[in-house]
């Protein structure tokens, strides 16, 4: 957990990124937290639909890009203004979007947060429009950026990290598991790639097109 | 040859019998205004009871049984009373068709040519389903769709021919109705196409059954659409005959000959459209013409007009007097032909069940 | 319709109401000229979408994906109000779809076509990678011009053979051409509309040029204008299909079109394409006999009469 005297530059670590093509009443935040110690918590309070913890927590180890998590948050946006979500909110359809099949449970398992295995977490947030008709519950005044970092550093406890592709090449992406999760193992040609970065974003662009066409 | 002075209009009969119509027509073409006049159109249909199609046989017997009432009311409505010195030329259709009923009207051209002294222009259908379109439209240079019961093309013209950009890989859509109105056992009368789609207004819209939607680029088939409304109409029987044992089948069930004319049409006629706008893009043209005896139903050029009218263009279509096979439309492209010199020699007025619209050279345009 | 419906009276044939019309001064554009977005590109971006081609049933914009720095193309099948909107739906759905999957298809074996970005078959959109550079059509005949300059421009064309050393660069790019086509068609996919327009010259980055040896390197006519990776696109009537026959009316489509674009390397480009067909797909012998059928049946059709 940051200390509050870390607050100020911590806050940047969670960005507030505005994707082309979304409405602005959407506000997507994101941030990385590595070596996290209460994973079994986190996953808990999902699975008990503790609305305060409603995050789309994303197991990094199966993440090979910034595009890779940018993309799954617009599907589920997209999914969420059409009115056909598969899943609870837009959070979990965050973590279906990552998946290249359409095998709910399965994608919570393998993207989504798992006490045994997920040490490093991406963490996404994104502010909904409020819907026409608000129940007159007193708890549901609107969430702002300030109050999900502060629930964040107060909760999640990790270290704050830039979320770049850096980052997440630093050992933090478990090729074996993204190969298999994304079918990548009988690429040939993709081995043969001899320059690392082009290699990798010859993955990314399969694995884009593994998530976009997941379902069809 | 010809026994008119030079200068007055030019006067032809057009001698028309490739299917179930056999049209006589006498158009007069104007050289110094260019105008033309309709001086007579008179057809008449041989209609097969319910369930049957016209087989050829019987369709030539037609033919040759009316051919000389339909010449003389044709020449009585013209007030030609000296053919022999009154007409330039001779017109009959050579192809494509069938082949009986197409040998039947050769002959009896021929004869008529014979009889009067005059030259023989032999004219094929598609062409002159397009020239009479033009004509009466005032479409200068439209995409084409011609649709009858025995063709399905697209047309657009280039250097002197009428090309085929597409067409129908199996059978005609003409052909795909007819067969299905006799599935339902429709009236043929006064043609099985009118008859289906009188049903398919009766329907509510609402049901629109899966029927395959097969278009490859530019071309596209119906014998497998007719498969599937075939077997659709046979659950409708079964339905029927459940519900006359007293089973009760719940309203949305039912099936109707009325759903079923309506989703054939609603399916085949999207294909056309589809594939006409696709020709329209390639050669960038807004206008389009309907021509052939399914170009009279009334929702292809509904749909036809909605797509040119969205790409900033027209739909040109005729009515029943010219979009069913007609003598006047080979009296009008034959004297065309006939204007550039074209003359078909007595010993080759034969006929041809196979002539494609491409193959003829359109001297008559620029 | 009734309306056009009518009968006009034959003499003397009066103008259809649109001739009329159009001849109006100040006359309101014909809606095709004022092409509502598709809902996704109304949301705000950095940069506002660009249509770039209008074709019989889809719109392709350029535009972003995700982030300001990441281009995309994107292509949008619109609602077509003459169809039955089920039928509409179920037609635009499936299209899509089966684009999407024909590309991820390609990409996967490594056959060069963009990149799937995202899809959404109920609103008639598909979001591909944005590909750089000329099509292959604007690169050839603009060489073809500098070359026939450099000849003097005077007198007849002469046909391109391929046997010069300027000509190597021509060469080359039609050996990649061939050598794409042949991988496509070996992972079962057929184009269904390949010309050289649907073939995009994208630029080899910072000297990196292909390993295969098909790039031509040295001296030749309008230096790199030939340069960069073929990368296939417009798989809009793309199918799935393994048959000789569909492959061989794909070249044969092909040859036409260089025929009628690029008419002085066509001799070349047929010999071209043929040998570097062979080499990246087994079967290329069966389909390049199966296309001397398809020419035969091609050339048939237009001479008779």
């Amino acid at each position: 957990m940051a200390s509050p005297s870390d607050s100020q530059t911590a806050s940047s670590l969670i960005e507030t990124i505005q994707l082309e093509h979304v409405p602005s009443s959407y506000t997507v935040l994101v941030g990385l937290f590595k070596d996290v110690s209460n994973a079994e918590f986190l996953q808990q309070q999902l699975l008990g639909r503790n609305s305060e913890y409603e995050y789309a927590f994303i197991d990094a180890s199966s993440v090979i890009s910034r595009i890779q998590v940018l993309a799954a948050v617009y599907k589920a946006i997209t999914i969420h203004m059409s009115g056909s979500m598969k899943t609870p909110n837009v959070h979990s359809e965050i973590v279906c979007s990552l998946s290249p099949n359409n095998n709910i449970s399965e994608a919570y398992r393998r993207f989504g947060i798992t006490p045994s295995s997920s040490k490093h977490l991406i963490i996404v947030k994104v502010l909904t429009p409020l819907p026409a008709i608000t129940t007159t519950t007193t708890s549901s005044s609107p969430l702002t950026p300030q109050a999900v970092h502060q629930h964040l550093f107060a909760n999640v406890k990790g270290t704050p990290t830039p979320f770049t592709d850096e980052v997440l090449q630093s050992g933090l992406t478990d090729w074996a598991k993204v190969r298999k999760y994304y079918k990548l193992n009988g690429v040939g040609w993709l081995d043969s790639i001899k320059d690392e970065s082009l290699r990798r974003r010859e993955a990314e662009v399969l694995v884009l097109g593994s998530m976009a066409l997941r379902s069809l | 040859m010809a026994k008119q002075h030079p200068s007055g209009p030019l006067l032809s009969i057009g001698c028309e019998g490739s299917a179930n119509k056999l049209g006589i027509g006498i158009i007069s073409h104007d050289p110094t205004t260019g105008k033309s006049s309709i001086l007579a159109n008179i057809r008449d249909t041989f209609v097969s009871p319910p369930g049957t199609g016209f087989l050829p046989k019987d369709t030539a017997r037609h033919h040759r049984a009316f051919f000389a009432r339909v010449a003389r009311a044709a020449l009585a409505a013209a007030g030609i009373t000296r053919p022999e010195k009154q007409l330039s030329c001779v017109c009959y259709t050579k192809g494509p068709g069938m082949g009986a009923p197409l040998q039947s009207v050769a002959v009896a051209a021929r004869t008529i040519a014979l009889l009067w002294d005059l030259p023989l222009v032999g004219v094929n259908h598609c062409v002159g389903h397009i020239e009479m379109g033009r004509e009466i439209t005032g479409a200068d240079d439209p995409v084409v769709l011609y649709v009858s019961g025995g063709n399905t093309q697209v047309i657009a013209y280039a250097e002197r021919r009428y090309r085929i950009f597409g067409e129908t890989l199996d059978i005609a859509v003409g052909n795909c109705l007819d067969r299905f109105a006799r599935t339902l056992a429709i009236s043929n009368d006064p043609a099985p196409g009118y008859n289906i789609e009188l049903l398919a207004r009766k329907s509510s819209g609402r049901v629109l059954h899966d029927l395959p939607y097969a278009v490859k680029g530019m071309d596209c088939s119906f014998s497998g659409i007719l498969t599937a409304a075939d077997l659709l109409a046979a659950q409708m029987r079964e339905q029927e005959a459940r519900i006359a044992a007293g089973e009760v089948v719940k309203e949305e069930d039912r099936i109707t000959p009325e759903d079923l004319c309506y989703s054939l049409q609603e399916t085949i006629f999207a294909m056309l459209v589809e594939i006409t706008e696709r020709a329209m893009a390639h050669v960038g043209s807004n206008q389009v013409l309907i021509v052939g005896g399914v170009g009279c139903n009334e929702r292809l050029q509904e749909m036809m007009g909605q797509m040119a009218k969205e790409r900033g263009g027209n739909v040109y279509a005729t009515d029943e007097r010219f979009c069913i096979d007609n003598g006047i439309m080979i009296a009008h492209a034959g004297l065309l032909a006939y204007e550039t010199g074209f003359r078909t020699p007595l010993e080759d007025s034969t006929c041809t069940q196979r002539f494609r619209t491409d193959e003829v050279y359109v001297k008559w345009r620029d | 319709m009734a309306k056009t419906a009518q009968w006009r009276k034959i003499h003397p044939p009066p103008p259809p109401p649109a001739q009329q019309q159009s001849e109006k001064p100040h006359e309101p554009k014909p809606e095709t000229e004022q092409f509502p977005l598709p809902t996704i590109l109304t949301y705000p971006s950095s940069t506002p979408p660009t249509l770039i081609t209008q074709g019989a049933e889809a719109r392709l914009y350029k535009t972003t994906y995700l982030l300001p720095s990441l281009p995309a193309a994107l292509k949008y099948r619109p609602p077509k109000t003459w169809r039955h909107p089920v039928l509409d739906a179920r037609l635009t759905r499936h299209r899509i779809l089966a684009e999407a999957r024909v590309l991820t298809r390609c990409r996967r074996a490594g056959v060069p076509v963009p990149a799937v970005y995202a899809v959404d078959e109920g609103a008639g959109w598909l979001a591909m990678e944005w590909i750089g550079g000329p099509p292959a059509r604007a690169a050839i005949n603009e060489w073809l011009k500098r070359r026939k300059e450099e000849e003097g421009g005077e007198g007849r064309a002469v046909p391109v053979t391929g046997k010069e050393e300027r000509d190597k660069q021509l060469v080359a790019l039609m050996r990649r051409i061939g050598s794409a086509v042949g991988r496509m068609h070996g992972v079962g996919v057929v184009h269904g509309d390949l010309t050289t327009s649907n073939m995009m010259l994208r630029p080899w980055e910072k000297g990196r040029e292909p390993a295969n040896g098909y790039a031509a390197t040295g001296e030749g006519v309008g230096d790199g204008l030939l340069d960069g990776d073929i990368v296939i696109i417009d798989f809009g009537l793309a199918s799935q299909s393994t048959s000789d026959e569909d492959r061989a009316v794909d070249l044969y489509v092909l040859e036409r079109a260089f025929a009628s674009t690029h008419s002085r390397a066509e001799a070349l480009f047929t010999a071209t394409l043929e040998s570097s067909y062979k080499e990246t797909f087994k079967q290329a012998p069966v389909v390049l006999k199966k296309l001397e059928e398809v020419r035969m049946r091609g050339r048939k059709r237009s001479m008779i009469g």
